[in-house]
């Protein structure tokens, strides 16, 4: 299903809709940009689509004293500007977000993080996810809007808003909305789902939380080593390391070219995750001299390399973005987990 | 502020302590967790960057407020006592 418009709208319903905008950012219901006001008949085209109680509670935050219900998660995506059909991935979203270690407090925390969505699956074509060019950038509807409703229902139904419970002391702009899809078609590897023990043939959308996108530039190799070791270094700038008993993590969104280059030449995505790790560090000298030398074995030398992640695991590859140039993007994170939940369709529906 | 209060609820005393810097954010708990205008002591902005030492100070600066906040008053005026007698 999809919204229906009959008739190219009269200037009086065109008044009445910039009203009822204002009407929404008078209630605080916005983050800062126009939300589509969300009618009642509206929400309920959302919850038509999804076989759930709308009063099931999706995700809470228990010592704020808020939940979210798919009811309230319904009237965010409408707000977020979702199409009733997005909807079962917005769930599916925040089903994932509620289970992820860390996402009561660092949702608050002063380190800013975004909510980083990705979706895999036979439904990212389904609805028009871009997995391709401006990965990032605005312009396609699914993934703005998806990535959105996730923030509105942060702010709007869990209650963690600028200037009072969320205490980012930068944030970022993927605050706004951070949901990609994962190029499959031109991955020369399993997508992430099915790394993770999905079919190929279903949909999921998996969740983390990130500080920021760095994009990472290496065009001019085509050697594994070269290309890996060029976004192991963007991972490791010293402005992203704290000393943590936990260790690090990372998220590497690899283009297409490099990551065609780098299975030509022979490597699986676990060798090239390996690699990564190898190499996401610094040496031990440089992070004393930074004061970020607290856990470091004081018999360790200066030059001695120390890594900032405990496994292979906590470096999580995605294949996305357009073929046309030899660019990554990292995203710097400190959850070495990321949750990855399947999108339920309607039973009808399918 | 959230442990603080849920504290106060089950009887025990609590003190909750933070820096100038998050105010907002503690006063939107308190409220939030249905105790507006709870009372926390505030010390200097920022904390993590200090010494061990200018922890230490910041510890024994705020000492008298968390006693107080505590409800044992007598407290503090034994530790003037004792610093008194020491310097």
């Amino acid at each position: 299903m999809s919204v229906q418009r009959t008739a190219e709208p009269t200037l009086e319903a065109v008044r009445h809709a910039r009203e009822a905008i204002e009407y929404c950012y008078e209630r605080g219901w916005t983050d800062g940009l126009p939300v589509v006001p969300p009618a009642e008949e509206f929400v309920e085209e959302f919850l038509a689509v999804v076989d759930r109680d709308p009063d099931e509670v999706v995700i809470e935050q228990e010592h704020l004293g808020r939940k979210c219900t798919v009811r309230l998660a319904a009237a965010n995506a409408v707000m977020a500007g979702c199409k009733p059909e997005y909807f079962p991935v917005v769930l599916a979203a925040l089903e994932a977000l509620n289970r992820l270690p860390g996402s009561r407090g660092l949702l608050q925390s002063t380190t800013g993080q975004a909510v980083f969505v990705v979706v895999n699956g036979p439904i990212r074509n389904q609805l028009g996810f871009n997995t391709k060019d401006n990965l990032f950038s605005p312009g396609d509807r699914p993934n703005a809007t998806v990535g959105r409703a996730i923030r509105l229902v942060i702010m709007n139904a869990l209650g963690i808003r600028p200037h009072e419970f969320d205490q980012s002391t930068h944030g970022q702009p993927g605050k706004f909305s951070l949901c990609i899809a994962e190029n499959e078609e031109e991955s020369p590897w399993d997508p992430l789902h099915v790394e993770r023990g999905f079919a190929r043939d279903e949909s999921t959308v998996t969740v983390g939380l990130v500080r920021g996108t760095m994009q990472v530039e290496q065009r001019d190799s085509k050697e594994p080593e070269v290309i890996l070791e060029t976004i192991a270094d963007s991972m490791s700038y010293a402005g992203t390391y704290f000393p943590t008993p936990r260790g690090h993590a990372g998220i590497v969104v690899m283009g297409p070219e490099h990551a065609q280059l780098i299975a030509e030449a022979g490597w699986s995505k676990a060798r090239a995750r390996e690699y990564l790790w190898e190499h996401f560090g610094r040496p031990a000298g440089l992070l004393r001299r930074l004061a970020k030398g607290a856990l470091l074995d004081p018999s360790l030398p200066d030059d001695a390399f120390v890594r900032f992640a405990h496994s292979p695991e906590t470096i999580l590859i995605v294949v996305a973005g357009a073929r046309n140039a030899g660019i990554s993007t990292v995203c710097p994170t400190f959850i070495g987990q990321q949750v990855t939940v399947p999108i339920r369709m309607k039973s009808t529906s399918h | 502020m959230a442990d603080a209060i849920r504290f106060e609820e089950q009887g025990v005393p609590a003190a909750a302590i933070i820096t100038d810097a998050f105010r907002t954010t503690a006063d939107a708990m308190a409220q939030t967790q249905g105790m507006p205008g709870y009372p926390y002591a505030v010390i200097p902005h920022p904390v993590s960057s200090l010494s061990p030492e200018e922890v230490r100070q910041r510890a024994e600066q705020v000492l008298p407020e968390v006693l107080r906040l505590l409800g044992i008053e007598e407290g503090v005026e034994e530790a003037e006592d004792e610093r008194a007698a020491d310097s």
